[in-house]
């Protein structure tokens, strides 16, 4: 058993810090009881001397969807609820993606309100594939995407609390577990290039794209020197692939 | 004397009527702005506005009607032009807000931006409830 991870706040598995390199980030600092993992791009130098193992790098997954969330342009306008809902059909009593609230303090000591989107973290390493009984949910191993069988869910919604995210939401109608799957059925297999809510938002706050292709703009933007970037939850080891930072 | 006595009382009028009047107009001027922040809706859900504020950075009436902003509240909302990018061009806020006078349009977003949650909070509707997850 690996309970030890969530009993040690400020653990990071080796495995973890290794597939982060292998994304061309380091592991800078762990914070808030690591929950929060903060990431910094990795200079020229020192990514020559990662040794190269397999990982978010060479994945199978081509596209490798994920999504980039440039944090502090969130102004809470919920335009992406509102696209995700109307395009996803999502009832009034669960979400697909919302916006979290906490309040931070500036240098002079003024508190401000900091807004995070949240969403299906499309992990690497899906607590919720693990353990759901009849494969109803399952990661694509062409995009990535964790995916619902809706006809082979049996509602038993273990999926729901093994989710480190709370991504998940039992869909009365549907009589089955809901969640984003980057509006993969409604938007991307009939050719749209992006999500609704990425589509929606008028802050250019959330970026989709694929992680595999180094010209992407989510790959450059997680990239950048000098930008902290991180992800949530990162002591689950669900290895999430939402990227947060800020512009 | 009578006549005397009536002059004093009446110059003592006055000079009481005076004094209250023009403390009417002054009180009138210090209250004479809405004192209720101004939200704005549109085109996103929320934008706070407090006068109280800034007619302690030490602005008046003048600075900011009739240009950029009509007196009238909600006059702003129905151009089309009333965006960031404005904004960034100098217009509306973005008349003092441009990192000179005040602090940029393009930074510090959730100062002004309240998002639907603060607005929620402002009009004391209850927060869509997500008891499932």
């Amino acid at each position: 058993m690996k309970e030890k991870r969530s009993t040690k706040p400020d653990y990071v598995t080796d495995e973890e810090r290794r597939e982060f390199l292998k994304l061309g980030l380091k592991i800078t600092g762990v914070m808030a009881g690591g929950t929060v993992l903060s990431l910094m791009p990795l200079s020229d130098q020192e990514a020559g001397a990662v040794v190269k193992l397999e990982g978010y790098e060479n994945t199978q997954y081509k596209p490798h969807y994920c999504m980039v969330i440039r944090q502090n342009d969130c102004v809470d306008c919920q335009k992406c609820m509102e696209a995700c809902v109307k395009t996803n059909h999502v009832p009034e009593y669960g979400f697909r993606t919302t916006i979290l609230e906490k309040t931070a303090e500036d240098d002079s000591g003024n508190t401000f309100p900091v807004f995070m989107p949240v969403l299906c973290n499309h992990c690497m390493n899906p607590p919720c594939v693990r353990v759901c009984p009849t494969k109803a949910t399952t990661k694509d191993p062409k995009t990535g995407i964790v995916l619902m069988h809706i006809e082979k869910c049996i509602g038993c919604k273990t999926c729901m609390a093994a989710c480190p995210y709370n991504a998940r939401y039992y869909n009365e109608e549907k009589k089955a577990i809901d969640k984003c799957n980057f509006c993969w059925d409604t938007r991307l297999s009939k050719g749209e290039k992006e999500t609704a809510c990425v589509a929606a938002c008028p802050a250019h706050v959330r970026v989709f794209g694929d992680l595999s292709d180094r010209n992407s703009e989510v790959w450059k933007l997680i990239h950048q020197p000098d930008k902290a970037v991180w992800v949530l939850r990162p002591e689950t080891g669900a290895r999430p692939c939402i990227f947060y930072m800020n512009d | 004397m009578l006549r005397k006595g009536f002059l004093y009382i009446l110059m003592g009028s006055v000079a009481v009527v005076m004094f209250l009047s023009t403390a009417q107009v002054m009180g009138q001027e210090d209250e004479d702005y809405p004192q209720e922040p101004i939200i704005f809706t549109k085109p996103v859900k929320a934008v706070i506005f407090d006068h109280k504020y800034h007619i302690e950075q030490g602005l008046d009436c003048d600075s900011c009607h009739d240009d950029p902003f009509e007196m009238a509240a909600g006059t702003a909302e129905q151009n089309d032009d009333f965006n960031m990018k404005s904004l960034y061009e100098g217009k509306y806020c973005g008349t003092c807000h441009d990192g000179e006078s005040a602090f940029a349009a393009n930074t510090r977003c959730t100062l002004c931006h309240i998002g639907v949650k603060g607005y929620n909070r402002l009009m004391g509707t209850p927060e869509k409830g997500h008891g499932e997850h």
